[in-house]
This record gives C-alpha cells, sequence and structure tokens, in this order.
C-alpha cells in the first residue's frame, strides 16, 4: 500500500514538473510585462521583434500622430459638446477612422513584412470593434 | 586411477543432454507472491518493476496531460494579456474614445 502512494506521489510531481516546463516554454514574460503595466510601446517591441532602429521610427510615428489624434480628438468632443448634428460627429469619427488606418499601415511598413502583417492582422479589427467605451489608460509615450 | 576411454559414455551422455523446461508465465509472479507471503517489505523500485507496465503507463500519461495543461494555460494567459494591451492600444490612439469633461 505504501508503495502504491509513492507511485501516486512520484507521478503527481513527474505531472507537476511536466506542466511548469511546457508553461515557461508557452510563456512570454515580456509581452505579460508589457499588459501588466499598460506599457504599449514595451508591448510593440517585444511583440514584433522591433531592431532598436524600428522601434525609433515608429516610437517617433506615434509621437507626431498624438499630436493629429489630439486634434481629432478636440473637434470630436467640440462636436459633442455643442450637441452637433449626428451625421457631423459621424463624419469626423469617419475622419479619425481613417487617419487612425492610416497610421497603422505606416507603422506596419516599418516592420518586417510578416510582424507587419500580423500587426495590421491584431489592430485594425480593433478600429471596427469600436464599442463606446470608456477612456484608455494605456502608456503610448512612456 | 580411471582412463579416458572408461568416460566417454558419460560424456557423450553429458554432451547430449539438453534441459527443455515448459515455459511458466506466471514464474515471476509466483516469485513475488513467494516473497510477499513471507513477509519481506519489497521496495519501491522493485514495486515500480513489478508494476513496470502500469507505473510506466501512469508516467507517461502524467507527462503528457502535464504538459499540455502547461501549455494551455501559458498560451491562454498570453492571448488574453495580448489581447488587452493590443486593445488598450488602439483605445489609445482612437479619438472616439475620449470622453467628455
Amino acid at each position: 500500500m505504501k508503495n502504491l502512494w509513492i507511485t501516486v506521489l512520484v507521478v503527481l510531481g513527474v505531472a507537476g514538473a511536466s506542466y511548469a516546463a511546457f508553461y515557461r516554454l508557452n510563456d512570454d514574460p515580456a509581452l505579460r510585462r508589457a499588459a501588466r503595466e499598460h506599457d504599449a510601446m514595451a508591448w510593440l517591441r517585444t511583440e514584433f521583434q522591433l531592431t532598436d532602429v524600428q522601434f525609433a521610427k515608429i516610437k517617433e510615428l506615434h509621437d507626431n500622430y498624438g499630436v493629429q489624434c489630439a486634434r481629432h480628438c478636440a473637434a470630436i468632443m467640440k462636436a459633442r459638446r455643442t450637441n452637433a448634428p449626428a451625421n457631423e460627429i459621424a463624419e469626423l469619427e469617419a475622419v479619425c477612422v481613417g487617419s487612425m488606418s492610416e497610421h497603422f499601415q505606416k507603422v506596419a511598413h516599418l516592420m518586417a513584412p510578416q510582424q507587419g502583417q500580423r500587426y495590421l492582422a491584431l489592430v485594425l479589427p480593433r478600429i471596427k470593434d469600436y464599442t463606446h467605451e470608456g477612456a484608455p489608460t494605456v502608456q503610448v509615450n512612456p | 586411477m580411471k582412463s579416458p576411454e572408461s568416460n566417454e559414455p558419460l560424456s557423450r551422455a553429458l554432451a547430449d543432454w539438453r534441459v527443455q523446461p515448459a515455459r511458466n508465465p506466471g514464474f515471476r509472479a509466483a516469485v513475488w507472491a513467494r516473497i510477499e507471503a513471507a513477509g519481506v517489505p519489497a521496495s519501491w523500485t522493485d514495486y515500480a518493476r513489478r508494476h513496470a507496465a502500469m507505473v510506466t503507463g501512469a508516467l507517461l500519461v502524467a507527462l503528457v496531460l502535464g504538459g499540455w495543461a502547461g501549455r494551455e494555460q501559458a498560451r491562454s494567459q498570453v492571448a488574453a494579456e495580448r489581447a488587452e494591451i493590443a486593445d488598450l492600444y488602439v483605445q489609445s490612439l482612437d479619438a472616439r474614445e475620449m470622453s467628455m469633461p
């Protein structure tokens, strides 16, 4: 009976070791750290394996887009505040969507081709999946 | 002292002698049963050797199930966190997401 329990313990030990080894092999600590810290630029760097040069160019692109995005944001907010007609707000939002898509294309273009395609596949559907939820807290410009 | 010629029939008989014992598949189990009956505690390695098929099978199942569970758990966590940061990334660049003051 004692040997049976030892066997059970050995089997559980092997299962635990196998779990830990495969968990470690399939984990991505850098991505998870970036996600935990809401650091989008760190995420981009690790997720799409950016070189220092690519990262610097993409960061610059994001910084420049931030100015453009703030202008769009101000226009949309003003239209909402003044209860502008729905079609006017929709038009401003369409401009925002167009400029975001263009920005994402530029970012993808700076990445390695395969990574750029993966990036677009990840971000473009999220523009369409807009749900009018609360404001984000992500850190794009660390 | 006997001469080598006098041993010849015996040598021939020994040379021709072949033992062909009947095969007994339960021999090993019977030996272990007798050891157990004698009250000698078997070590775990002896136990594992006796139940080699069962122990090996259980270890293989543990290895596969443990590995599969670890892989799936890690992948699902990474996928969930990737989706979360990607959502936040896109929202941070989306002027439509800005709330009214």
